[in-house]
């Protein structure tokens, strides 16, 4: 390395200053700042011939004096976009590039500004500094479309993933965020990764992400640049080498291959990314504060701390490819500009990021030029570096054919691919530790490989009831297993052609010996196995299902459609997940899901499974109560449901319930209304088996879209009940159907539907505070009962609406007609239960209901006459309870004269204790017939139809 | 202990402090499957396998006991927070670490029936018996600044067995004090201090404050 860059002097700066450069991106013009310069230079350099000489051109350069202040940040935008700049003086000032004519002002802080970024479009602009919050400012218009809060200290890097998903900010104390740009929430949190230049205000962190948007360079605590992961934020590897100090700025070059660092020891290193080796350095006498790539050539732009800059030509050897190989460039006549001998260009313009690996491929096959090199400055070691690297391309293929495996988040959204099989409720093997073959609700099957075979166990949550099952040494190396209250089944796949894979059944329990059995698979290999009541499934790699029974019979082998993604069984049902094609060219996989009856040879569910976009399949399984759900890799559950004939409801987000950045949930089952997980702490993903993990509950929550109401919980509560009530519905109508009793299940529809009356209570009196009133109706009209109805008058009464209360009386009112046409007393139990599938409530045959006002009108004798008489006669009668309530409400309006508005919930749970509170109305009204009249009643139990049996 | 002086005066005996300290709650994780229990105390459960549930300690240790669950190590009783109140304590020779008010019981009682659901036990073990000798020893030390013209007695996050075993030496100490400084009514004082000594005469305040943060 003899020769020394020359650099030349731009801005004056009589101490060590932060200064910054940037170039234009065709290359003609270069742009420079200086922290203790108020001015920033447009520096010419297409007039002349483009100097090789190592200094910069020689016509006088565009002053731009618009700053009070030095100047701490400049960035360009896009394709001779605008020109930002950033100052002490707390000022954010745009200028057109490279005319360099003041464009305006953009914003303001009220600290000095640190860093700025433009996005890959240019129409956003990040600024930040001593600030707490980092401004993203639209350039089209100039107004703050988000303020990004979150760092505690001065934010001094900033920048934009070129796919735009992202902003990654970095602090001076080391942190680094990075940003979702569509919400403005924080993804990852890495807490001082970077070095802490807290007390040193000369040296800013800087970080950066690769031009494809896969990896972001951060400088590390070693001495050295780390790469951390797009998606997960996960260190991929790092950069150490000459640099004796901590590395201050860097810049990637043009196609990615390439990072230009400086280090406070005051060199430069050229590296090669993808050997993760530098190829090429230099020393200054300052410290180069500022780096930039030409974008359309070999050279590089350098400044120091002391405001002088100069250009690096063919920083990357002529031997090896150019930097600037493999980009897209957005103006192709450009290309032809520069003339520059290792410029290889039109040989495969293609993005960088489809063909990645195609690269590492080149990069061996460019081999000789890099050793060469290696061979100059350490000769003997010829050898061995070349295995060194060797090594280390095949260690990164295999890095990337594993995270292939692992359905990483970033191949999956860059290279459309579909999903291996797994196991749900499995964790993937780690090194001398147990792992879970599978957990359910139930229990767990465990693995722990020692020596080349390893020892599984089974274990039950409910040690009180399920058995006890010795451990077991597995010769094969069973990856898979199933597990239900009477066995276990095991599977392992076949490892090279002496371990054929097999299945082996484990029952826990059986009144003969031996009753273990396993089958073995030649030249077919078990991809997933389910378990049921009294069968066994496996589905294999030649898209076979083959269902055994309990003892070991092959009863049936089916094909399936595609690959087999995952399986799932619960008593008779059994569902198996397949992939139905190729990935969608956005990669989003397309997945068919199948649920067969075993015992009936019956398909009952055939059709696609909807996933989140850009997710897989993480989790599939039955409840207890046998309803099937399924769980994606972004977090969201999914319940099968009968509703417009058999469709996948959302019921869970783990968005939304996320207390925490650093929180994972891992899904083991659900019921009704709730989840049940296991919370990871980030970076683990799934739980460890010891110590034991213990399971969280979090409840069901819809996606619901915010709504004017404010009342989301409540309308959270209104969906989920009318969900769960619409599910009791169908059973009580499916067991109806075979004759069977189902008192119970009414028992629970009916506290279902209390209890989806009270949260629409609740919903009314939220609508009525918002003026709702259409909204509010038509909640009235979805009242089950009539008490209910009657209670949502008194809501209405109270917020002073007498719209509302004319309504819903009129609603009471169609109601009690529409009871009193439908024949009484109903002979028949069953029909009186279809009644209780429609809206019209069973309830109306409870006298209790009826009772209100009669019994403030002090006619209690109609009481019975009202159940039992002819439709003729009721009409008569009809005036009277509707009138009732006029007067009732009358006297109760003074009552609700001083109570406040916050009490209508109270009143909403009226309808819950209405039983007591007419019982004792009757009492203070004082008249004895009534007492008399409503006692014997009020023993009648809660429950419709125990009372109609009675009757009957 | 030092303080126990004269066990008349005791107001609770150390298993009464235990006693009442079973009230606590603690969270435990079953291992069997059992309905909600609806007790006198408060209704608790129901309790699902592997599903964390609060229940007060006398039901967690009784539970423990057969085998049916698993306590959940309180925050308060890792290593690292103990190790962290250990050296705020020798620290400050002056103050109390804010600990639960019954810590001594708990970890006592988690120690005895539970110590398999502890990690690392003996750590904690003897973190806990530092943190106890030292909180006493500032307490004797404490005893020793008394005088005469000492008329209260403010100790901040005083736990419940500390308090119970210097409260009625230090009631007594008060008091004695307060009737030498005082010799005309000695007399009455001595009459009324020998039946019920936390009876206070003239004014006097005798005010042992226990805050648990």
């Amino acid at each position: 390395m003899g020769r020394l860059l020359k650099l030349r002097e731009a801005h004056k700066t009589d101490a060590p200053a932060t200064c910054s450069v940037v170039w234009a991106h065709d290359g003609s013009h270069l742009a420079t700042s200086c922290a203790s310069d108020t001015e920033v230079l447009i520096h010419d350099l297409s007039a002349p011939p483009p100097g090789r000489s190592g200094s910069a051109a020689g016509s006088s350069p565009v002053v731009l004096r618009h700053h009070k202040e030095g100047v701490t940040a400049i960035s360009l935008g896009p394709t001779a976009g605008p020109l930002a700049s950033g100052s002490f003086d707390h000022s954010v000032k745009l200028y057109s590039f490279p005319g360099g004519t003041f464009q305006g002002n953009v914003t303001r802080f009220t600290l000095p500004i640190k860093s700025l970024a433009f996005n890959k479009s240019g129409s956003l602009l990040a600024a930040a500094g001593d600030d707490d919050g980092i401004k993203l400012i639209s350039t089209i218009d100039l107004t703050i479309s988000r303020v990004l809060k979150g760092h505690r200290g001065p934010v001094t890097g900033l920048s934009f993933d070129p796919k735009h998903d992202y902003l990654a900010s970095i602090d001076s104390f080391g942190t680094v965020i990075y940003w979702e740009l569509s919400t403005g929430k924080q993804l990852h949190t890495l807490k001082s990764i970077a070095p802490n230049y807290n007390s040193d205000s000369s040296v800013l962190n800087t970080l950066s992400w690769r031009p494809d948007g896969e990896m972001l360079a951060v400088p590390g605590l070693r001495n050295d640049v780390v790469m951390y992961d797009r998606d997960t934020g996960e260190k991929l590897f790092n950069l150490r080498g000459d640099h004796e100090k901590s590395v201050c700025s860097f810049c990637w070059s043009p196609n990615g291959k390439y990072l230009a660092t400086s280090g406070l020891d005051k060199q430069v290193l050229i590296w090669d990314v993808d050997l993760k080796q530098d190829i090429e350095r230099q020393k200054f006498e300052e410290r180069v504060c500022g780096l930039s790539w030409k974008p359309v050539g070999n050279a590089l732009a350098v400044i120091d701390v002391m405001g002088r800059f100069g250009i690096w030509d063919n920083p990357v050897p002529a031997s090896m490819k150019s930097p600037t190989e493999g980009v897209v460039f957005n103006e192709p006549n450009v290309l032809f500009e520069d003339e520059d001998e290792d410029e290889v260009l039109g040989k495969g313009i293609s993005c960088y990021s489809g063909s990645l690996d195609d690269t590492i491929e080149k990069g061996s096959g460019d081999f000789s030029p890099i050793s060469r090199k290696r061979v100059k400055k350490r000769g003997p070691l010829f050898d061995e570096g070349e295995e060194e690297v060797l090594q280390e391309i095949d260690s990164r293929k295999r890095r990337r054919e594993s995270e292939n495996k692992r359905g990483d988040g970033e191949i999956r959204e860059r290279g459309a691919r579909m999903q291996d099989a797994f196991q749900a409720g499995s964790t993937p093997p780690q090194e001398g530790k147990r792992r879970f073959l599978c957990y359910t609700l139930l229990g767990c099957v465990t693995s722990l490989e020692n020596d080349g075979f390893s020892h599984v166990e089974v274990d039950f949550h409910d040690t009180g009831r399920g058995p006890r099952v010795p451990s077991m040494t597995d010769y094969f190396g069973f990856t898979m297993a199933a597990l239900n209250e009477s066995g276990c089944v095991l599977a392992n796949p076949c490892k090279g052609e002496k371990n054929m894979s097999t299945l082996m059944y484990r029952p826990f329990g059986s009144w003969a010996n031996n009753s273990e059995w396993s089958m073995r698979f030649e030249s077919e290999e078990v991809k997933v196995v389910a378990l049921g009541k009294n069968w066994v499934a496996a589905v294999t790699s030649l898209n076979f299902l083959r269902i055994f029974t309990e003892s070991g019979l092959q009863m049936h082998i089916l094909s399936v459609n595609g690959p087999v993604v995952a399986a799932a069984g619960s008593g008779d049902l059994l569902a198996v997940v397949t992939h139905a094609s190729d990935c969608l060219s956005s990669g989003e996989q397309i997945l068919e899901i199948k649920v067969f009856n075993i015992n009936e040879a019956t398909q009952t569910i055939s059709g696609r499974l909807p996933l989140t976009p850009y997710s897989h399949l993480t989790w599939l399984g039955f409840s207890e109560d046998g309803r099937l759900g399924s769980f994606d890799s972004k977090g969201n559950l999914r319940v099968y449901s009968d509703q417009f004939g058999g469709s996948w409801l959302p019921v869970f987000s783990v968005e939304k319930a996320r207390k925490s950045e650093d929180e994972n949930y891992w899904i083991v089952g659900f019921n009704a209304t709730k989840l049940f997980c296991i919370v990871c702490k980030s970076p683990e993903s799934y739980p460890s088996v010891m110590p034991k993990p213990v399971l969280t509950i979090l409840e069901f929550s819809s996606p619901l879209a915010s709504s004017d109401l404010g009342a989301d919980e409540v309308e959270n509560e209104f969906m989920m009940t009318n969900l769960q009530l619409s599910e009791i519905r169908k059973k009580i109508k499916d067991m109806e159907a075979f004759g069977l009793d189902v008192t119970t299940l009414d028992d629970e529809a009916f506290s279902l539907e209390v209890k989806l009356d009270r949260c629409i209570l609740k919903l009314i009196a939220s609508c009525c505070h918002s003026d709702r009133l259409v909204r509010a109706t038509e909640l009235a009209r979805l009242l089950n009962t009539q008490k209910s109805l009657k209670g949502a008058i008194t809501i209405v009464t109270a917020s002073k609406l007498p719209i509302l209360q004319e309504k819903f009386s009129c609603i009471l009112e169609e109601r009690m007609l529409d009871d009193s046409k439908t024949p009484e007393p109903i002979p028949i139990v069953r029909s009186n239960r279809k009644a209780s599938n429609t809206i019209q409530p069973p309830v109306r045959l409870s006298p209790m209901m009826e009772r209100t006002p009669d019994l403030n009108n002090r006619t209690p004798n109609t009481i019975k006459p009202q159940i039992k008489s002819s439709p003729a006669s009721e009409t008569l009668k009809l005036v009277k309870p509707h009138s009732s309530i006029r007067e009732n409400l009358a006297q109760g309006e003074e009552v609700s004269k001083d109570r406040e508005l916050g009490k209508l919930e109270k009143l909403a749970t009226f309808v819950k204790v209405k039983g007591n509170v007419t019982s004792e109305v009757a009492g203070k009204e004082g008249s004895s017939s009534a007492t008399e009249n409503a006692k014997p009643e009020l023993k009648i139990p809660i429950n419709p139809f125990a009372k109609v049996k009675k009757v009957t | 202990m030092a303080g126990q002086s004269d066990h008349s005066l005791s107001i609770f005996s150390a298993a009464e402090v235990e006693f009442i300290a079973e009230d606590e709650m603690i969270e435990i994780v079953p291992n069997i499957r059992m309905d909600a229990l609806n007790l006198l105390c408060g209704d608790f459960g129901p309790f699902l396998p592997q599903i964390p549930c609060k229940v007060p300690l006398w039901l967690a240790v009784a539970l423990k006991k057969r085998g049916k669950c698993s306590i959940r190590t309180p925050d308060w009783m890792s290593v690292e927070k103990l190790t962290q109140v250990l050296e705020a304590e020798r620290e400050s020779p002056r103050e109390f670490q804010p600990l639960p008010f019954h810590y001594v019981e708990i970890s006592r009682l988690l120690l005895d029936h539970a110590h398999d659901d502890i990690p690392e036990v003996y750590m904690v073990r003897s973190l806990i018996e530092d943190i106890r000798n030292v909180r006493f020893h500032k307490v004797e030390s404490g005893l020793e600044t008394i005088s005469g013209r000492t008329y209260a007695v403010k100790l901040k996050n005083l736990s419940a067995m500390e308090v119970n075993l210097v409260r009625p030496f230090m009631v007594r100490v008060l008091q004695a004090f307060d009737k030498h400084d005082s010799p005309e009514t000695v007399q009455q004082a001595d009459a009324s201090a020998s039946k019920r000594p936390q009876v206070v005469d003239r004014g006097l305040r005798v005010s042992l404050s226990c805050v648990t943060c």
